[in-house]
């Protein structure tokens, strides 16, 4: 029993002892000078310090009074007068990505499930239309850099602003400063433009994407060495490039991965990925971590964890929901002071400072939707990752796994959805009786009446929160023989991971087969030419 | 004697929910939603509050926790003395009125945006 484990400990110190010869003159001389991957980078983004060439608080157009969000829009239209049309076409606008496939169709997932085709309207605050509906675009939505109440601002407007009593036309008149200060304060989008949304999806704070969520707003380099305000203090439109209003980086329909293109070749480019700055060799010549780029997302080395300052939900449980207590609905929070349970939602599970799970991804995401149908018998795959080893497109890239256990209709085998939001919604009644047909009615789909629940995941690709360098995934967390990262991407050979007794024997003998020759021509060197000495002498 | 207790506890309670009715009913919640704001930003800018903003929402409270605190006028809790030693009765009321109609327990509970 003794001799196996003497050999792995030989083993293993032989192996890290040929690691650090590969990888210490890179650690070594990455001290020295900048890596050719961020210099390239640096060159790319010196000059991007912004610039405008109009003061809209000048225009006369935003120098009046307004009463309603779609005065404002008018006032943006006079000048910018192809806004509109531009906007209208743009998956921001209709919420639809190809047939059947979109917020506005039958698109669902395994946290609020489903818009319901929008009848849904709690999900309709994510729209960017004003007063929560798709009709006048709210252009403020996206490029205001001042925020205010808007329903609230018109509401009280339009009530004060009419009245017999001083006081409440003094105030209507400070309301007004306020909308028009809102209005003439406009720009490129903000973090915290695009996190209203992106941030908060799927009803809270870092719910969804894990690598998304509000400490991105004000980030420190240690959280995002692109987004820290202390380092590259990069916005989202700094990556997230926009032609006619169609805004670069949706992974799912049109994916960057696809092309791959840097900015060197093409400075105007609209699909940005780490390669258009790094490029795809991003280390220094002597590293070896240029020969993974080829197979590696430059995301699973260098984000080891998503959620490192708020939490993220990691799972949410439907099926627990609608249950009371003294009668009533009640909730419990978490070690992280979010709630695990709230009766009109179920049971959910947030973490924090998660790891990745990996896979092959080409920078597409397949999904199901509420039409397809389903195998209950086993953990269906709302949206999973297309990519292969084969494809020269995919990379082993790091993921958020969010679980669920949803409702579905037992006859039908598909996914339902029920109305969540309103008096007669989930949220209110919690009651799957009268929700989930109302749903499935707005839907336009069938429902059987018989309800079950299944296990469920849907994945986001985790891109953001990239770490600082000397907090990359280190190489021995991949390339371990058990409990590594990659533990469970099968079908290729991983050195330090995968084993062949054979192999490693035949490598051994040649390894200690070189060693002994080398010693004994040394040897046989010294011996030699001590003896020609002698002789010479 | 029973029914004399009976009688007068009504007696109190009736006049009770119509003083908080009628207090409410008087003031003017749109009105009073400003007039709050007002008091934290008067107060920011004399310096005794870091942040413009009232501390306590009107959820902070149920409608009866309201009541009892306008009707004995016990506003420490609030802060901002001197603001709240200016208000006539008038804003009072609307400010009554506007965190009564969104307490906790209202049918409409409010967090001050």
């Amino acid at each position: 029993m003794r001799t196996p484990k003497l050999k792995h400990g030989f083993g293993a110190t032989l192996v890290v002892a040929v690691c650090l010869a590969i990888c210490w003159p890179a650690v070594a001389s990455d001290t020295e000078e900048e890596a050719p991957g961020r210099a390239m980078a640096h060159q790319v983004v010196k000059n991007q310090a912004l610039w405008n060439t109009t003061a809209h608080s000048q225009h006369a157009a935003l120098n009046k009074s307004f009463n309603s969000g779609k005065e404002i829009t008018d006032a943006c239209l006079s000048c910018h007068n192809q806004a509109a049309d531009q906007f209208k076409q743009t998956v921001h606008w209709t919420w639809v990505a190809g047939a059947d496939h979109g917020k506005a169709e039958y698109s669902l997932n395994n946290f609020c499930i489903s818009t319901n085709r929008t009848a849904d309207k709690g999900c309709l605050s994510c729209h960017p239309g004003w007063g929560m509906k798709k009709e006048s675009i709210n252009c403020l939505a996206c490029h205001g850099q001042r925020k205010i109440n808007w329903g609230e601002a018109f509401e009280d407007y339009n009530a004060f602003s009419g009245s017999s009593d001083v006081e409440e036309r003094e105030i209507a008149t400070e309301i007004q400063a306020d909308i028009q200060a809102a209005a003439q304060a406009v720009g490129l989008p903000g973090r915290s433009n695009c996190g209203d949304c992106h941030f908060k999806g799927g009803g809270g704070d870092g719910v969804k994407h894990g690598d998304l969520d509000t400490s991105l707003t004000n980030p420190d380099k240690t959280l995002d060495v692109h987004m820290g305000i202390d380092g590259q203090d990069f916005n989202c439109t700094r990556c997230h490039t926009t032609v006619n209003h169609n805004i670069a980086g949706r992974l799912y329909t049109a994916p960057a991965a696809a092309h791959r293109k840097s900015l060197v070749e093409d400075d105007l480019t609209s699909k940005i990925m780490c390669e258009s700055c790094h490029t795809d060799k991003p280390h220094k010549t002597s590293a070896k971590a240029n020969d993974h780029t080829d197979k590696v997302a430059c995301q699973s080395c260098h984000i080891p964890q998503f959620a490192r300052v708020n939490p993220t939900k990691m799972s949410w449980d439907w099926s627990k929901a609608g249950k009371r207590k003294n009668g009533k609905p009640y909730k419990t929070k978490d070690e992280f002071g979010q709630f695990d349970y709230l009766s009109m939602k179920g049971q959910m599970k947030w973490e924090k400072n998660v790891l990745p799970e990996y896979a092959w991804y080409n920078g597409s995401i397949e999904s199901i939707s509420m039409k397809d149908r389903i195998n209950p018998g086993e953990i269906v795959t709302v949206s999973r990752p297309v990519g292969s080893r084969e494809d020269e497109n995919s990379r082993i890239s790091p993921f958020k796994v969010h679980r669920g256990r949803q409702p579905y209709d037992k006859i039908h085998k598909t996914l339902v959805a029920p109305i969540l939001s309103g008096p007669k919604g989930f949220f209110k009644t919690m009651d799957w009786d009268t929700t989930v047909p109302t749903g499935q009615k707005a839907l336009g789909l069938p429902y059987s009446g018989e309800l079950g629940f299944v296990d469920t995941t849907y994945v986001f690709p985790t891109t953001h929160m990239v770490a600082p360098k000397d907090q990359v995934v280190a190489c021995g967390e991949c390339h371990t023989r058990t409990g590594g990262r990659l533990e469970n991407l099968k079908g290729f050979y991983m050195p330090g991971r995968n084993y062949n007794k054979w192999i490693n024997t035949i490598g051994w003998i040649a390894v200690l087969g070189s060693l002994v020759g080398v010693t004994f021509h040394g040897l046989g060197r010294i011996l030699s030419s001590t003896r020609n000495g002698r002789k010479e002498a | 004697m029973f029914r004399k207790f009976l009688v007068m506890a009504l007696a109190i309670l009736v006049s009770f929910s119509f003083i908080s009715v009628s207090f409410a009913a008087e003031g003017n919640k749109r009105k009073g939603k400003y007039t709050y704001r007002k008091v934290y930003k008067a107060c920011h800018e004399r310096g005794e509050v870091d942040l413009a903003k009232p501390p306590i929402n009107p959820d902070g409270h149920t409608q009866a926790e309201w009541t009892t605190i306008f009707e004995g006028k016990t506003f420490d809790e609030f802060g901002c003395q001197e603001e709240w030693s200016n208000l006539g009765e008038n804003q009072l009321a609307d400010i009554y009125a506007y965190l009564h109609a969104h307490a906790s327990d209202s049918p409409t509970p409010l967090k001050c945006k």
